[in-house]
């Protein structure tokens, strides 16, 4: 099972929620190159939601160099080598965004030792990967 | 007391017994078309409003049943059950408002969830009506062998309603079959294209996949079977083979309906005793108009499950769902139109 959850009541378009949703599973590695994604009109029928909002979001993925997609195929993940370079501004990006996220959450009564338990957990996976 | 009769008051009492258990099929956190907590169906106010729904719908079968039976007034008699059953629907669904709970914004799908197809693929749900396409071109080949009179309707003694045999009548026939035959073959494809999988994790998604493909196979089968009184009319059997046929339909769809019904909506019977959260249909109580009609223009899908009772219903906010129903209705009158 790949799951790939949406929050309708999320502040954030439910396309952006699709792409870094997505993002999460390739980088994870739970989508390898090769697999299908699912068909737009069909991800956005289960989702119940416009065929342009998954058709957006897999087009921001194609972009980004993950997922290839053909009129009749659909939707593929791709081996990423286009984008393995990072300018500047990517990582100074990072920091600011993580930072927001990190005092967003404790704004919202997450404690800080749950926060940081999240972060070290991330730090390991991405040590491994 | 006519034959019609005494078949026609045990049908208006098996219909008031089929509206009594429909909303026990619903997925357990709806009630009536309405989000509830799932245990809501227990409270005693839930209780209450289900006794009220009952007691109309009986109450509506029960004086539908005295007309038939004192005047012989079948359609008065079913007009009124409906509407005893409308208004049964409608008030509870409008007590059960009161009690709504937020429905889950969170939602999940699995994006391996496997293919829905229909089953023995395209050309399996079309080949009735490619079997009425080659009986149409044997028609025209062989007009000669074809008899005066054509059967087109047969009660238990055999046939008892005739056509004369002209182009018009033989062609326009064919042409009625094919098109109910295409109906149902695109109400099996719709079923599979055009609607949400609510469930496409756990336990929910197989019950939930094996609701669909029921209701798939029932529709496939019913073509078979509807695309069989053309060959009767055309080849005339034995009336046994009529009766068989009629029986057969019949088995069919009370097997596939009970099918259903024990399974209950989407299989939500099936997901509760696996041990599996409800998870409601996905649609917000707002698109529901009466707890009957959904209009969601937000919503790509054109079929819905519905809300109360067993099956699919459209979505009219979706301007597709339109020109289906046009072509429905557009279809059959060009038909009528060239048959004149």
């Amino acid at each position: 099972m790949i799951i790939l959850r949406v929050d309708l009541k999320s502040p954030a378009p439910v396309y952006r929620q699709i792409v870094d949703a997505v993002r999460i599973l390739l980088v994870n590695g739970d989508l390898s190159p090769g697999d299908a994604l699912p068909p737009v009109r069909r991800l956005a029928l289960d989702l119940g939601v416009h065929f342009n909002t998954v058709a957006e979001a897999y087009r921001t993925l194609e972009e980004e160099g993950w997922l290839e997609i053909g009129r009749r195929s659909g939707a593929r993940v791709v081996p990423r080598t286009a984008q393995n370079r990072c300018d500047p501004q990517t990582g100074e990006a990072f920091e600011r965004r993580l930072r927001e996220m990190v005092a967003e959450v404790q704004a919202r009564g997450l404690p800080r030792d749950r926060i940081a338990r999240e972060l070290r957990l991330l730090a390991k996976t991405l040590e491994r990967s | 007391m006519s034959t019609e009769t005494m078949l026609f008051v045990p049908l208006l009492i098996l219909i008031g017994g089929l509206f009594h258990i429909m909303p026990g099929l619903t997925r357990p956190d709806l009630f009536f078309a309405v989000t509830v907590a799932p245990e809501f169906r227990r409270s005693s106010a839930a209780r209450r409003i289900l006794g009220r729904y009952r007691a109309i719908v009986w109450i509506a079968t029960l004086i539908a049943s005295g007309m038939a039976l004192a005047a012989g007034m079948a359609v008065a008699a079913v007009l009124l059950q409906a509407i005893g059953y409308l208004w049964g629907l409608v008030s509870a669904n409008r007590a059960v408002r009161a009690y709504a709970a937020a429905p889950s914004a969170v939602l999940e799908v699995d994006l391996a969830a496997p293919r829905e197809r229909l089953p023995g693929g395209l050309i399996v749900a079309l080949l009735p009506v490619l079997s009425l396409a080659a009986l149409g071109l044997w028609v025209g080949f062989h007009w000669d062998r074809l008899p005066r009179r054509l059967p087109v309707h047969w009660g238990i003694d055999g046939a008892d309603r005739w056509l004369n045999t002209t182009p018009a009548t033989v062609f326009g026939f064919l042409a009625v079959q094919a098109f109910v035959c295409l109906l149902l073959a695109g109400l099996a494809w719709g079923l599979l294209n055009w609607s949400r999988r609510i469930s496409t994790t756990g336990a929910g998604a197989a019950a939930e996949r094996h609701f669909r493909r029921r209701i798939v196979q029932l529709s496939i089968v019913c073509e078979y079977f509807l695309a069989c009184p053309a060959w009767f009319a055309l080849f005339q059997p034995a009336a046994a083979v009529m009766n068989v046929w009629g029986l057969a339909l019949a088995t069919a769809i009370i097997g596939f309906t009970v099918s259903l019904m024990r399974g209950g909506q989407g299989g939500s019977h099936a997901t509760v005793a696996a041990g599996a959260a409800p998870v409601g249909d996905r649609t917000p109580d707002a698109c529901w108009k009466w707890g009957l009609v959904y209009v969601n223009a937000a919503d790509p899908s054109i079929l819905v499950e519905k809300r109360f009772g067993i099956g699919y219903t459209l979505n009219f906010g979706n301007r597709w769902t339109w020109v289906v129903l046009a072509l429905l209705l557009v279809a059959p009158a060009a038909g009528l139109i060239l048959l004149r």
